[in-house]
């Protein structure tokens, strides 16, 4: 059974609708918010402005460490949830689906139009978006970039098969890392992640 | 008035892009915003608290101008500040009860916040207050509200549920 991105997507609008009396979203194991993407996209490339040319790499590299490490707890929280187990459970029948149930919760959670594009089992993902906020964001703003801007997705990538192939929860993290060798905001017709076996695994942070 | 608005098909989408009030969300949760948070107070400090109240503040400031736009009824101070309650909790963000609002000073509480119920989830208990981006936020609501510039109003927590408190206390005056 092919994973149904649209019935994934109708269950997170629907869930998310839901507030409990403290004003909380709680859905698929995890508090959810909803806010607007120019706050990220102002967070994200303010931080990197403020961080300095001679900080540039270090900015890069903990806006995408943030993701990453948000993306293995959360899909980990959010591939043992309930309503994973009611609704994107029943459509996996293999590790390969498991994957593209996570890039469907990706979609419907409004982070651009994601789509897995190759999956070589245990060594190689691909994912391509024509349209990331994050991309988007830059462009209206700053306009063209010299480099790759799309930290959360590129962080979310990896944490993807670090949840798949990685082995045990939370032994996994950073099993998986990821690059963005094409990206809307440096020109290119669409951003590009892909992600392969890390050279060096790292623990999970705090 | 403000609860008279259906909240429920604000939310909506267009294409993949998921839709409140008519602009463009992401749906988050609180491993990412409070791992932002914690990445921004580590790497820059004070700066770093900067930015995330300059950001929620700046957001937030454009996002219910557009709304008192859309909804030009509520145009009393009492009905646009229950709009913005609603708006936070309609958010997930939490509940926030604007106590005493002037054109110069408030003071607002709130009982419960997705970033505090995600940081003591992460990390326990804070030494300081951390609701730096419910600080922004209340500082762009003002500011919108009264129509003054961003930045005009500077608001400081005194009490904090990242402390331990027992409630979030925030006071808002003109700088």
């Amino acid at each position: 059974m092919a994973i149904d991105g649209t019935k994934i997507i109708h269950a997170v609008m629907e869930g998310s609708r839901i507030r409990e009396s403290k004003g909380i979203i709680p859905l698929f194991g995890v508090y959810l918010s909803l806010f607007s993407t120019q706050y990220y996209n102002l967070l994200n490339f303010d931080f990197e402005k403020r961080m300095g040319p001679a900080r540039r790499e270090e900015s890069k590299r903990l806006l995408i460490e943030a993701a990453h490490e948000c993306g293995y707890a959360t899909f980990e929280g959010i591939r043992n949830s309930s309503e994973w187990e009611q609704i994107v459970a029943p459509m996996i029948e293999s590790p390969e689906d498991e994957i593209k149930g996570f890039n469907a919760v990706a979609v419907a959670f409004g982070w651009g139009d994601l789509e897995v594009t190759e999956i070589i089992p245990d060594k190689k993902l691909c994912i391509r978006v024509t349209d990331s906020y994050e991309a988007s964001g830059y462009l209206e703003k700053y306009g063209q970039a010299r480099s790759e801007k799309c930290y959360m997705l590129r962080g979310v990538a990896a944490a993807f098969m670090d949840l798949v192939y990685g082995g045990n929860y939370p032994e996994g993290y950073a099993t998986f890392f990821a690059e963005e060798p094409l990206c809307r905001a440096k020109g290119d017709p669409y951003c590009e992640f892909t992600a392969e076996k890390s050279p060096s695994p790292r623990t999970i942070a705090g | 008035m403000a609860r008279t608005l259906d909240w429920r098909s604000q939310l909506d989408r267009k294409g993949h892009q998921v839709i409140f009030s008519g602009q463009a969300i992401a749906m988050h949760c609180h491993h990412y915003n409070i791992n932002l948070q914690k990445t921004l107070e580590d790497a820059l400090g004070e700066e770093g608290v900067h930015l995330l109240y300059g950001a929620a503040e700046e957001t937030i400031f454009h996002a219910l101008q557009s709304l008192f736009m859309q909804y030009p009824k509520i145009s009393s101070l009492k009905s646009k500040l229950e709009m913005a309650s609603i708006l936070f909790q309609n958010c997930g963000l939490g509940i926030i009860y604007f106590q005493t609002v002037k054109p110069t000073k408030a003071l607002i509480v709130s009982t419960s916040s997705h970033h505090v119920t995600g940081w003591l989830a992460k990390h326990g208990k804070r030494e300081t207050p951390g609701c730096h981006f419910t600080r922004g936020w209340i500082a762009g609501t003002l500011e919108t509200i009264y129509r003054r510039p961003l930045g005009y109003f500077d608001v400081t927590e005194t009490l904090c549920k990242m402390k331990r408190d027992n409630n979030c206390v925030f006071h808002a005056k003109v700088r």
